[in-house]
């Protein structure tokens, strides 16, 4: 028996010893509920980065001057206050204990705010319309599209910048 | 505070089912970009992005529709059960999304690359495509343009008036033009002169030698002034340049020399030298003579009336008779010194050639031994009668046939020749001997006064002189041409309008 054969065999015997006696503190983390928010909430912050970063791109590579670009570049202007709103409802809701939502029938809700100020309820209630500037966004990538689209079809294919 | 809900749950339904539609609609129009150009790495980003916003519009969309109908179904528990589903898928699609769109920096730089190395390759193809459908064309194009090139070039080489010789580093003659072989007599046709050497050709080998080293060390030389002999012996002065070609590595070194023949020049400098000089002692031998026939008509003049009073046996008579014929030769001398620079007068008359021609032969031939030599006439019937002073012409002629005469010695060939030069028409007279010939030093002082080759007492060296002064007077020229032990030739030319003089 060689020396390969002989590490070989201590460390299976090694292994096999560690998995038998596993203990509840060495298995894997458990997430409650918070981990959730926090990662949806940097996925918000992530998704803000990558449409600022598709925004200074854009520019950079002078492309915002042909429409069909410049449609695209709008709408991730879009998506990133979209999801500037999307994070502070998310905030409004989870993080701070300022409000309170509660459902009275299906067609009515109450809104409470703790310090009693009315103001901080309709901005919670304007922010809730969200679909107010993601459903924008979509259309200006779709319409960018279309416009890129229609110009490279009139290009013969092979136009995608100035 | 109570709130209508109604508006966020209509802006809710409508919104989410807006989404899904218009993130397919997206997804369907990226599609056709890229079944345009499939390989456009451009389409390939969108199609990722609009497939990620799809999916992230089904996920959210779907869960906020279902939330709703769940909501008013009053089925809020089971709501609650799948929540944390939905919400995690949203997220996970978030990232996806955002992560997709970070890359598109990253993609626009490699399809810029992508781009333009497909640029050109699309040109390095259609140059190829282009080159294999007009191969043969261009082939044919090319072919010509260098024919036409060939062609000029080659029409210089065999139309310069100059000889043109391409040699190998050894002299080796590589090429000769028409006008090369025509300058060292030689014949196209039956000449073979490639491989032959062009030091062969050269007078003076050492100076060929030199030539070529200059060459070799400066790669190029100019003006420099060489003799060449022709086949036929006859030597001539030409003016070389000369380069060494560039070579590529499996071509043999050449060198290429431009000879421009010079002889012509060169021999009428030496004539307009010969006759400034000869013009200069004219001057001179003028105003001697001038001062010394008067005091010799004095001297003659007396001795003759000294004469008169002597008796013919007297001592002093004899005495009076050596002086008298002293003066005389001088006297002919000094006459001699005037026709030579032309000061003598001359009466012209039109008179035809030959017949003074025939005159000069029975003179001399009554008063020479010339029983072995042969004297050739050659005359042109074209002649016609020219206007000369019969009596000097002939002392010109005696002069030369006497001086051909010694140069044969007892047996020899005598040749005199009349015709017409072209196109002046001028007429034209060939005295040649067969004889020994003039030294080439002696040949540019032939027509000075008193240069003789003969012994003290035999020649006084001023026949040629006289004949020199004759002939210009009558507008005219001499010249010689000769060459040791082959002979000379002595030409004169008077001029056609002599006659017209007359008129």
């Amino acid at each position: 028996m060689n020396s390969n054969n002989l590490r070989l065999s201590f460390f299976t015997v090694s292994l096999t010893g560690l998995l038998l006696s596993a203990d509840p503190v060495l298995a894997t983390q458990t997430h409650g509920q918070p981990e959730g928010l926090y990662v949806h909430q940097m996925a918000h912050i992530f998704f803000i980065i990558s449409m600022g970063s598709l925004d200074f791109w854009l520019r950079q590579r002078n492309l915002i001057k042909e429409k069909g670009w410049k449609y695209i570049q709008l709408s991730a202007v879009l998506f990133i206050l979209w999801n500037i709103n999307a994070a502070a409802v998310h905030f409004l809701d989870e993080h701070l204990d300022i409000l309170g939502i509660s459902i009275i029938d299906l067609w009515h809700i109450r809104v409470e705010s703790i310090e009693g100020q009315d103001s901080i309820s309709i901005v919670y209630y304007l922010l809730k319309l969200d679909h107010l500037l993601c459903v924008p966004a979509m259309f200006f990538l779709y319409y960018g599209l279309k416009t890129i689209l229609k110009n490279t079809t009139s290009d013969n294919g092979n136009r995608v910048h100035p | 505070m109570i709130i209508s809900s109604l508006p966020i749950l209509f802006v809710d339904l409508i919104g989410s089912f807006l989404m899904i539609i218009l993130s397919f609609l997206s997804l369907g129009i990226v599609f056709k970009l890229r079944k345009q150009d499939h390989n456009n790495l451009i389409w390939t980003y969108l199609w990722w992005i609009c497939l990620s916003l799809s999916c992230f519009a089904v996920s959210r969309s779907a869960g906020h529709i279902l939330k709703n109908f769940l909501f008013m179904a009053g089925h809020e528990p089971f709501w609650a059960k799948i929540r944390p589903f939905s919400g995690a898928i949203n997220t996970f699609m978030f990232i996806v999304v955002g992560a997709v769109t970070l890359f598109f920096e990253r993609i626009w730089k490699i399809y810029q690359l992508v781009r333009k190395d497909r640029q050109a390759l699309q040109s390095a193809h259609k140059e190829l495509l282009f080159l294999n459908q007009n191969l043969e064309r261009l082939v044919e194009q090319r072919t010509k343009a260098l024919s036409v090139s060939e062609y000029k070039y080659r029409k210089i080489f065999e139309v310069s008036k100059d000889m043109i010789l391409v040699t190998e580093k050894d002299g080796t003659i590589v090429n000769l033009n028409p006008s090369g072989y025509s300058l060292l007599g030689l014949d196209r046709e039956t000449d073979k002169i490639e491989h032959r050497n062009a030091r062969e050709f050269m007078v003076e080998p050492e100076k060929w030698f030199d030539t070529m080293a200059s060459i070799q060390k400066e790669r190029s030389i100019s003006n420099v002034e060489l003799e060449i002999i022709a086949s036929d012996g006859v030597v001539k002065r030409v003016l070389l340049s000369g380069s060494m070609a560039e070579k590529s590595e499996n071509e043999v070194q050449t060198f290429h020399f431009l000879l421009k023949d010079i002889e012509q020049r060169k021999r009428m400098e030496e004539q307009l030298t010969q006759a400034d000089k000869l013009a200069s002692i004219g001057e001179l031998s003028s105003g001697v003579a001038h001062e010394i026939n008067n005091p010799l008509g004095v001297i003659l003049g007396y001795t003759q009336l000294l004469l008169r009073g002597e008796k013919d046996s007297s001592a002093r008579y004899a005495d009076l008779k050596t002086i008298e014929k002293h003066v005389r030769s001088c006297k002919t001398i000094v006459e001699d010194l005037l026709s030579f620079s032309r000061k003598s007068e001359t009466e012209k008359k039109r008179l035809d050639i030959h017949h003074i021609i025939d005159d000069v032969l029975t003179f001399v031939q009554h008063h020479s031994n010339i029983e072995h030599i042969a004297i050739e006439k050659e005359y042109d019937p074209e002649v016609q009668p020219i206007l000369v002073d019969e009596k000097k012409i002939k002392q010109v002629l005696i002069n030369l046939v006497v001086n051909a005469i010694h140069a044969v010695g007892k047996k020899g060939r005598i040749q005199i020749a009349t015709g017409l030069s072209k196109p002046a028409g001028d007429l034209m007279i060939k005295v040649k001997d067969d004889g020994h010939g003039i030294v080439k030093k002696h040949l540019k002082n032939i027509f000075d006064p008193f240069f003789t080759t003969k012994p003290t007492g035999e020649g006084t060296g001023l026949g040629l002189s006289v004949s020199y002064g004759i002939i210009k007077n009558h507008g005219g020229h001499i010249f010689v041409e000769s060459k040791p032990g082959a002979g000379a030739v002595f030409t004169i030319t008077l001029p056609a309008a002599t006659v017209s003089q007359e008129n």
